[in-house]
């Protein structure tokens, strides 16, 4: 009897959205595409910690949608897109494969490697979408989510850098690469921590350690090489060890998240934060979290790039309309919008030269927020991500050696 | 006491107007009602939120009220086979860590259809709900002297009239410390909320949780604000049946 109406129910929700087969929508032009998607809904699962990031998704693209496309965007808010992975992954071991609660999830790292690895992915059908001519996939900072080939399975939306934030009122000449960042720790003692890997950001801090102990990221590129790790390693353990006293409250503790070392800044009992998204910074003064002299700044030897990317799981049942949205957030107007600083101030994953001229012009007079160091100052001193394999031993290290 | 339960809001309610609120400053810099303003807003979702978690937690209230009332009845008054099991079963919930409780009711509401749906959150409340609800009465039920309904029988009561006349007058501060903790239980669930729901149930405690851990502490007092006042509204409309006075049958309590 229960089994019977949990058909029926499954039954009429298959009924309602029509586009769970994404075989039959490879096959299809785009045009075909979006007249299927028409009256869709897409559930799209994002970090929700943004008001300004929020606004934009809900009420500028979803307004679009709605207008353009007769599509209903879901924006589901939530605190950590690993907890996404897992409900994919339960679905698919539950059998659900064409009713999934999920069409569009914002990620990017390991969580893409997860999703990838289960097979939890979409893949194969970006070339369908026009503006997917905008992506140079031919950047290796693109074509890889941190070292992960995309293979067609997700959808670039912005390129972030690593920056460090400080407070120009209280620190007027901030160090400027790795081993001057090292010496002011020293030379100031409680006012530097890091959040203990592995989180997210605590854990790129740490890998711009390594790169400056191992002389430069060129020789780690690549799939993971214990010998170079084991050399790395111990240089890294080293430094991290020899700072540790001079670390808030002596390194006796880490903050364990991003947002706790955000609060220590905020109230001036550190001297530093630092984000991969610097964008970030500038949202933190506009909501009055960090003082309007807050400054931010790249390393001269380089800080870590990434890009992050929104996919569609394998089970969406509104395949159709979540390519839509896909493609209208890859549109050199979206892309533009949400560059401007007062809407969020995130940099592009498209090529601004293939775009209109209209766009470029966009582009070009975009004054950047004063808190947030320039996407083209930043790049010049670019590093790339590690491959996983490297990430998850150099996080494990760091639990051995350095935060026992 | 009062005092002490207020004393830890104040932060909360001055940061839902804060702009700039940084050590060591007593006060903030400026204040604003942009976070108020955002919660207040359709694009937050924040006030159809606090709508559905009302719904989801009164229904699992009234259908944990409507299982444990027996349930604890039979606990606390009968001996049969295997109570110990029951007893143990009934616990289990409140006892085995959250994630594992979630991930599990997942996946077997997922074969039954009923994740993405408000009933189905509903359902998988009252699994963390119903073993403090049948505690508190099967504690309420312990006290509970039969001989007031066989009395009330042999008058010529119908079972219904005995239950109403008699019973529930005799167990309804019990009731109510029940359902108060049921109700509390279902507001506050974050992941059975998170997975069962599928994003298409959003509660408070979903919004929340993703502003409190980004840092955002003029939207987290202001939604914060907003999340408490149920709890406290509950409180003040059940504090004077929470006195802790006799559960057993007294003249003032028939009436």
């Amino acid at each position: 009897m229960l089994r019977s109406l949990a058909a029926l129910l499954l039954m009429s929700t298959a009924a309602l959205a029509d586009t769970a087969d994404g075989e039959a929508l490879k096959a299809m032009t785009w045009d075909q595409i979006v007249e299927e998607a028409r009256g869709g809904t897409v559930n799209w699962f994002m970090w929700g910690g943004a008001d300004t990031i929020n606004r934009y998704v809900s009420d500028h693209v979803g307004g679009v949608l709605k207008r353009d496309y007769d599509i209903t965007l879901n924006r589901v808010g939530i605190a950590d897109a690993a907890d996404v992975v897992n409900m994919v992954l339960t679905e698919k071991e539950a059998g659900v494969a064409d009713a999934g609660a999920v069409d569009l999830i914002w990620i990017n790292g390991e969580n893409f490697r997860s999703m990838k690895q289960a097979d939890l992915a979409f893949c194969g059908y970006t070339d369908l979408l026009p503006n997917n001519a905008l992506v140079n996939w031919d950047n290796p900072a693109i074509a890889n989510d941190f070292g992960v080939p995309v293979d067609g399975c997700e959808v670039p939306w912005n390129t972030v850098q690593f920056a460090f934030a400080h407070d120009s009122a209280v620190v007027t000449e901030p160090p400027r690469d790795m081993g001057a960042l090292l010496a002011w720790i020293k030379a100031n003692p409680g006012q530097f921590t890091y959040p203990a890997p592995p989180d997210f950001t605590g854990s790129v801090f740490v890998r711009h350690v390594f790169y400056h102990a191992a002389g430069g990221a060129d020789a780690l590129l690549g799939p993971f090489d214990q010998a170079k790790f084991d050399a790395a390693a111990a240089k890294t353990w080293a430094i991290l060890n020899e700072i540790e006293p001079f670390l808030w409250r002596e390194g006796q503790t880490y903050p364990n998240t991003i947002a706790q070392l955000n609060e220590l800044f905020a109230n001036g009992e550190v001297a530093f934060t630092f984000n991969y998204d610097p964008s970030q910074f500038g949202l933190a003064v506009q909501a009055g979290t960090y003082p309007e002299t807050t400054r931010s700044f790249g390393m001269t030897d380089g800080t870590i790039g990434n890009t992050n990317y929104t996919l569609i799981p394998f089970n969406s049942p509104n395949k159709a309309a979540a390519m839509v949205v896909q493609n209208l957030l890859l549109s050199g107007e979206e892309q533009l919008e949400k560059a401007k600083p007062e809407v969020w101030g995130a940099s592009p994953a498209i090529d601004i030269a293939r775009t209109s001229a209209e766009v470029q012009d966009g582009f070009a007079a975009i004054e950047g927020h004063p808190s947030v160091v320039s996407a083209d100052e930043l790049a010049k001193a670019a590093l790339p991500e590690l491959q996983a394999d490297w990430l998850t031993a150099i996080e494990a290290g760091w639990q051995a050696q350095v935060g026992n | 006491m009062a005092l002490w339960l207020i004393l830890p809001l104040v932060p909360l309610a001055i940061w839902s107007v804060a702009h700039g609120w940084r050590f060591p400053a007593l006060l903030p810099e400026t204040w604003s009602m942009k976070a108020w303003a955002y919660a207040l807003s359709p694009t937050s979702g924040v006030l159809q939120s606090l709508g559905v978690t009302t719904l989801i937690a009164a229904a699992a209230t009234v259908l944990a009220a409507l299982l444990a009332v027996p349930a604890g009845r039979a606990l606390a008054l009968y001996r049969f086979r295997g109570k110990g099991i029951v007893v143990l079963l009934l616990l289990a919930p409140a006892i085995l860590p959250g994630i594992t409780v979630a991930l599990g009711l997942h996946g077997i509401f997922l074969q039954l259809g009923l994740t993405g749906t408000i009933p189905g959150v509903v359902l998988a409340h009252l699994i963390p709900a119903l073993p403090y609800m049948t505690l508190v009465m099967a504690t309420v039920f312990a006290r509970f002297d039969t001989d007031a309904e066989d009395q009330a029988r042999s008058l010529g009561a119908r079972p219904w009239q005995v239950f109403v006349h008699v019973t529930l007058p005799a167990i309804q501060p019990g009731l109510l410390t029940g359902a108060f903790f049921a109700f509390l239980i279902s507001w506050s669930q974050y992941l059975l909320t998170l997975s069962i729901g599928g994003g298409k149930v959003q509660t408070l405690p979903l919004v929340l949780f993703s502003f409190a851990t980004s840092g955002r502490n003029d939207l987290t007092g202001a939604v914060a604000m907003i999340y408490i006042l149920p709890g406290l509204l509950a409180l003040a409309l059940t504090a004077r049946h929470l006195t802790g006075r006799s559960l057993a049958l007294g003249p003032e309590s028939v009436r």
